[in-house]
């Protein structure tokens, strides 16, 4: 059976490529040391292959049809899209997939009932691209992205990116081989991508929600972290935490915090989480 | 709910976003030829106007999907460096002056703090 070895989350804001240099001294050293922290304790557990939870900001589906997850189930991963090299200041990256893996998880999830769309070509935008480029920098871990839709109204609350976190982690165990699976979510924290407080960062917020990870009650967090609740600290971006809360349905107990910077600089509330016990 | 719920989900515009950010060819006319890109699409005269005039808050109130104003803005004004100093993101500036002056009195309380 195949075994979780690692639970962590951190922000991709496009800033932290694009446009790294315009925060402040302080914030590029800590998000440097935090992201570094993060790719040490991620080769320390030694995976075979890194699920990445992101969403899709409008790129792989058009407004008229998003599914609610999609799986990208290609042999090798290409990115950043065309269209988003030259804002996140990245070139082409190549990363294996997990094709057999992925397959797996949008079959089984089909007889678990749960819809998950697939896509044998997935274009990446900053959600998986920035993460990967801090964590996974020459692609010898083997990805498979999922992307959630947390934009397009209507947007799932974190109840149901829980549920789904539950039926992914039981589905992932009981998967016929001997991979050692690292879970990462990506995203978050206070933004609001393209809104009327596209300058803003909700600081209180933020450390209002990684203090309910760090206390680690999962009940407590899903009854006071509402969607409206992200909604109002920075809409169509804070909700991006839901791929947080997802991931959190992999682990037991509270998070280790490595950093958070309300970085205006970068358009996001940034943070690096690790949860050192798995469930 | 937030701003987000705000979009209209069969907006023309919309559509015609999803497939200029996936199409070079597209991208390349967009300096050029806005307004027939705009008619391809089957875009209103107030959508093809808002764009035109990179009316931030009208494209909000036509129902454009937030992520797709600031990409609408880089087409225009470029893609790289997009610091919040940026020339793209004048037009928000712009467009929320209240929104702006409060984020830069908190960018400056951080900055105060910081040091």
């Amino acid at each position: 059976m195949a075994t979780i070895v690692a639970a962590m989350a951190m922000t991709h804001s496009p800033g932290l490529t694009g446009w790294f240099d315009a925060a402040p001294k302080g914030q590029q050293e800590e998000a440097l040391r935090a992201t570094a922290e993060m790719r040490e304790r991620l080769a320390a557990a030694r995976p075979d292959v890194v699920i990445a939870f992101s969403n899709d900001h409008l790129l792989n589906w058009p407004i008229n049809n998003t599914p609610e997850y999609t799986v990208g189930i290609a042999a090798e991963h290409v990115g950043p899209a065309d269209w988003y090299d030259e804002w996140l200041a990245l070139s082409k990256y190549r990363i294996p997939g997990h094709p057999a893996l992925a397959r797996y998880i949008v079959n089984d999830g089909a007889r678990r009932r749960l819809a998950l769309a697939y896509l044998r070509e997935m274009k990446f935008d900053d959600g998986i691209s920035v993460p990967m480029h801090y964590l996974n920098p020459d692609g010898a871990i083997p990805l498979i992205p999922v992307t959630m839709n947390c934009t397009v109204p209507p947007i799932p609350t974190p109840e149901r990116a829980y549920q789904v976190g539950s039926v992914l982690r039981d589905m992932l165990k009981a998967y016929p081989g001997k991979e050692r699976i690292a879970i990462l979510a990506t995203g978050g924290l206070s933004h609001e991508p393209g809104g009327p407080r596209y300058f803003w960062v909700d600081e209180e917020f933020d450390l209002w929600f990684l203090d309910l990870l760090k206390k680690g009650d999962h009940e407590a967090l899903l009854r006071d972290c509402t969607l409206e609740r992200m909604e109002e600290a920075g809409s169509g971006g804070t909700a991006e935490l839901l791929s947080w809360i997802l991931a959190m349905a992999f682990t037991t107990g509270p998070a280790e915090v490595l950093a958070y910077m309300p970085a205006i600089a970068w358009r996001s509330g940034t943070g690096m989480v690790v949860w050192p016990t798995l469930a | 709910m937030g701003n987000v719920e705000r979009c209209d989900k069969t907006l023309p515009l919309n559509e015609m976003m999803f497939h200029v950010r996936r199409d070079a060819a597209l991208r390349a006319r967009w300096l050029t030829d806005l307004e027939g890109i705009a008619r391809e699409f089957g875009l209103s005269a107030p959508e093809y106007e808002a764009l035109r005039d990179k009316d931030v808050r009208r494209l909000h109130d036509l129902g454009v999907h937030q992520y797709y104003v600031p990409q609408i803005l880089r087409l225009f004004y470029g893609a790289s460096a997009n610091a919040n100093s940026h020339p793209a993101l004048e037009a928000y500036k712009r467009a929320y002056p209240k929104e702006a002056v409060a984020s830069a009195r908190l960018q400056a309380e951080l900055d105060r703090r910081a040091r």
